[in-house]
């Protein structure tokens, strides 16, 4: 969702004559954390605490239990699915933007970034549209016993609609910036295309593609709209991570809730802790040049 | 020679567009269309008549309303720690800076049932707020909470590489011409990340429409008071009025896709402005 | 390898890049390619590589036409502008990929591969820079792999576009030498392209002169910056004093002076523009008899062992500043100061009549 920014630390060093009074500074600081507290850390941090509330015995119960597991393999089955499509998908579009003029493109850089403003609701709802029994292709998938919506297909689905652009839009950016000329050697050089995609293309935009990876695989695994619509909610079945948070929740099992929820943060505090890594790799490589 | 593709050495035009163009249509092109495909099955009567029930004419007011009011706390918040976070030091700066994507990474079912337990009667904050008389979980403020939740990292993001780009010259030119720290904001540093503030906002507020997950457990779903649109789509669907689910969804598609034609243009804006600089 | 260039053009959407360019190129001839930025000198060059095609012409090498050829059949080698090294490559790899990427059955051995590796980085002088990174080495060193990466895989043509162009004046003027001295060694056939005419002049057999996609003029240095063919030439060779005069029978009129000019015997009194260079022009506090312009001196330069002069006209009719170059010596000689009122004679002009000026002049 975001690009990579690179902040330069010197920035912060100014000159009396650009600076704010000593006293402006700390007000604005201590606003903007306060801010933060309220709005990120508490919530980051109560989540844990009431995981944890209820004793250690009670939360590895909560996350071990079958249909815990199960949502688990689920979660994990969606996003083995959806992330290495979309990595194919975004490695392919990126390719065909960044490195040749033609018609149209932007208008298709467009549609690539169209899943971010679609109401997760509607890309479940669509699905059910095409798919489901009253769907236009309903008819025919209950006459040979496919079920794709409240199934396992249908959260494949609605998870890789909403995370098509993530890689996408991390490349296309990065690639236009390397530009063509290192692939042009590489051509005249005798490389094949693979050889020259392999070779030069792939080491380059390696940090750019585990960024994109990292954010499209979090957004993956924490889909809760629009899996929601699709899944039918069975347990043990269909139920995803995120989707079981809420059932336990609606049960007023709220420990439990949250030890589920506590697995969900701390990935998504591993995917931060990568994606700050990745971060100072690319400002790195970009100081280099 | 066709003039649809400038000619180039490199190898797999034709591959790399061919796979992109049917993935597009495949997964997200053709199912969006059915939702237009469906609703075109109703007359313009019927379907005019589903869309503006009272009903749903309350959850647009709700769903736009706190939208706006979260997308201009974003925007009035992210570019303050935008710009502490760029300007200033202070210890836990990085971690900060990190942990501002959290929105984006924390999985929005979890975001919600965290700011329901905090905001609640007996939650950690709420127990402050409720003997002032201010209920903000299952009430409006509650969707408000969330929604300002889930948009912080825009504004933030997009404000900090402009403010990061603006030259220290720039302003020590404008205070050698005798400008003071509060006019060189308002007429040289405003002006220059205007347009990315605007993105910001109006990415927030795209994002804050279609927000379901950490909304529904904070809001309280009461019909006409705190039912949001997209929970609506999902009652009418659980209800099996396909036709009604699918009409309100066009609405907020076709208002979803003037959002994003608002965001292109506005970094457009923005590019120019930068390009001519 | 000889280069025939035949008929081509090429047009980027309204704009003409190349129109109907005709150009030979002889084996083992070093080429500059001279113009300003839109003159087509690059999309030539990389027409000649093969990474553009043209819209209409054809390019032959040894005779044979590479229209249909793979950009891989051609065996060009290419140095390009920002060098365009493998930033995820060391130094040595760099030079060894067009090696290493051979199909398997004429792939060199490993040895092999790695004696040609260090015979290259020896002959650029930077063997000792093989592990390294590119984004560890200066701009001339990472010029002299670009160099050393496309002779790898021993071409028969050599394409430079703007070698020098991103190096600072001193290092530009050492791998100028450097490059020369290389070639005569190699005698690979070798096209560069430059805007500088200075590098071009210096560096090259032969000088092609490009100005809007057309070749205004091909020949020796010497013979471009001596007898340029037209305005745009001259006036693109080295800094040039335009006099506003007429022609007639064969004479030259500028203001006050008359000139034998013999090859426009035909003139009847055409307006004309001479052009006239300023080392080309006799300066002097007295007239001594002959016609000479009057003019006096607004601005002094001094450069090492050149000064350069600045003078306006006391005739009205032609208001530019005059530029003269003389010897230190000379401008120690006559003793000059601000103000003073001199007296100048071109040695040798070119005159234009003026209307085909006016096509090619902006």
């Amino acid at each position: 969702m975001t690009t990579i920014t690179i902040s330069y630390p010197d920035k912060a060093r100014r000159t009396a004559i650009t600076q704010e009074p000593v006293w402006v500074r700390r007000t604005l600081i201590s606003l903007a954390l306060i801010f933060l507290a309220l709005f990120l850390f508490v919530p980051l941090i109560s989540v844990f605490y009431e995981a944890l509330k209820k004793g250690v015995d009670v939360y590895f119960a909560a996350i071990t239990e079958p249909d815990a597991r199960a949502a688990i393999r689920l979660t994990l089955i969606a996003a083995a699915i959806a992330v290495p499509l979309n990595l194919i998908f975004g490695v392919a579009a990126a390719w065909a933007i960044a490195k040749f003029e033609f018609r149209g493109k932007n208008i298709l850089t467009t549609l690539i970034d169209l899943p971010f403003s679609v109401s997760p609701i509607i890309a479940g709802l669509i699905y059910v549209l095409v798919f489901g029994l009253q769907g236009w292709l309903g008819p025919w998938l209950a006459e040979h016993d496919i079920k794709i919506i409240f199934a396992v297909p249908g959260i494949v689905l609605a998870t890789v609609f909403v995370t098509v652009p993530f890689i996408a839009r991390e490349l296309i950016p990065l690639m236009q910036a390397q530009g063509t000329e290192e692939e042009e050697a590489a051509v005249i050089l005798g490389a094949s295309g693979w050889q020259t995609f392999w070779r030069i293309t792939l080491p380059n935009i390696k940090w750019g593609l585990l960024y994109g990876v990292i954010l499209c695989n979090a957004r993956a695994m924490g889909e809760f709209g629009a899996v929601s619509v699709v899944s039918g909610h069975i347990r043990g079945q269909t139920n995803t991570l995120p989707l079981h948070v809420e059932i336990l929740y609606n049960e007023y099992n709220y420990a439990a809730a949250f030890a589920v929820a506590s697995l969900l943060a701390l990935l998504a505090l591993i995917t931060l802790a990568i994606k700050t890594f990745v971060e100072s790799k690319v400002t790195q490589q970009k100081t280099k040049e | 020679m066709s003039t649809f593709k400038q000619h180039s050495v490199l190898p797999g035009f034709n591959l790399a567009l061919g796979f992109t163009l049917i993935y597009l249509s495949l997964i997200v092109l053709i199912p969006l269309s059915a939702a237009f495909f469906r609703t075109a099955e109703l007359t313009w009567t019927e379907f005019w008549t589903v869309v503006t029930t009272p009903r749903v004419l309350a959850s647009y007011r709700l769903t736009f309303g706190a939208s706006f009011a979260a997308a201009l706390t974003n925007a009035l918040f992210g570019l303050l720690i935008a710009w502490v976070l760029v300007r200033y030091q202070f210890t836990g700066k990085r971690l900060i800076d990190a942990l501002i994507d959290l929105p984006f990474a924390l999985p929005t079912a979890v975001a919600g049932i965290a700011l329901t337990a905090l905001y609640a009667g007996n939650g950690w904050i709420g127990q402050f707020l409720e003997p002032l008389g201010i209920k903000v979980a299952f009430t409006p403020i509650g969707i408000y909470v969330a929604l300002t939740f889930i948009g912080l990292p825009f504004v933030v993001r997009t404000v900090q590489p402009v403010l990061e780009d603006i030259e220290t010259e720039l302003e020590e030119a404008a205070a050698m011409l005798g400008a003071n720290r509060l006019q060189i904001f308002l007429r040289i540093i405003f002006p220059a990340i205007f347009p990315a503030l605007m993105t910001g906002f109006a990415l927030a507020f795209a994002r804050a429409i279609g927000e379901y997950g950490s909304v529904i457990f904070i809001a309280g779903n009461m019909p006409m008071v705190s039912e949001i649109t997209p929970l609506l789509i999902i009652t009418k669907l659980e209800q099996y009025d396909y036709a009604g689910a699918t009409a309100i969804a066009v609405v907020m598609l076709v208002i979803s896709f003037i959002l994003l034609l608002i965001v292109n243009l506005l970094q457009w804006w923005s590019r120019h402005r930068n390009a001519l600089a | 390898m000889s280069i025939e260039i035949r008929h081509l053009s090429k047009q980027f959407g309204t704009f003409a890049a190349l129109r109907d360019v005709n150009l030979e190129i002889q084996s083992g001839e070093l080429l500059a390619l001279l113009g300003p930025s839109g003159s087509g000198k690059t999309t030539l060059l990389r027409v000649i590589a093969g990474l553009e095609t043209a819209d209409s012409g054809q390019v032959l090498f040894n005779n044979e036409d590479t229209t249909r050829q793979s950009i891989r059949d051609r065996q060009v080698g290419f140095v390009f502008q920002h060098y365009a090294l493998f930033r995820n490559m060391t130094i040595f790899e760099n030079v060894a990929f067009g090696l290493r990427v051979r199909p398997k059955d004429c792939r060199l051995k490993d040895a092999e591969i790695r004696e040609r590796v260090t015979n290259l980085l020896q002959l650029v002088q930077l063997d000792w820079l093989a592990d390294r990174y590119p984004h560890q080495l200066s701009g001339g060193q990472r010029q002299r792999i670009a160099l050393a990466r496309a002779l790898a895989v021993e071409p028969k043509v050599l394409l430079l576009d703007e070698p020098f162009g991103a190096l600072d004046a001193k290092v530009r003027k050492e791998l100028r030498i450097w490059l020369r001295r290389l070639h005569d060694d190699m005698h690979i056939t070798s096209v560069f392209v430059t805007h500088d005419q200075e590098e071009a002049l210096e560096v090259s057999d032969r000088v092609v002169v490009m100005n809007e996609g057309r070749i205004e003029q091909i020949g020796t240095p010497d013979a471009v910056y001596e007898q340029p063919a037209n305005p745009f030439v001259y006036e693109f060779l080295g800094h040039v004093n335009l006099f506003h005069g007429r022609i007639h029978r064969g004479r030259a009129i500028i203001s006050d002076i008359e000139i034998e000019a013999p090859e426009h015997a035909e003139a009847e009194n055409l307006a004309a523009i001479a052009y006239v260079r300023p080392h080309d022009i006799e300066i002097d506090r007295v007239t001594n008899g002959e016609s000479a312009l009057a003019a006096h001196i607004v601005h002094i330069v001094s450069i090492g062992p050149i000064v350069r002069l600045e003078l306006a006209h006391d005739d009205s009719s032609n208001k530019n500043l005059v530029q003269v170059e003389i010897s230190k010596d000379r401008f120690r000689e006559l003793q000059l100061t601000k103000g003073d009122r001199v007296y100048i004679k071109p040695r040798r002009l070119e005159l234009f009549p003026s209307h085909a000026s006016a096509n090619s002049i902006h």
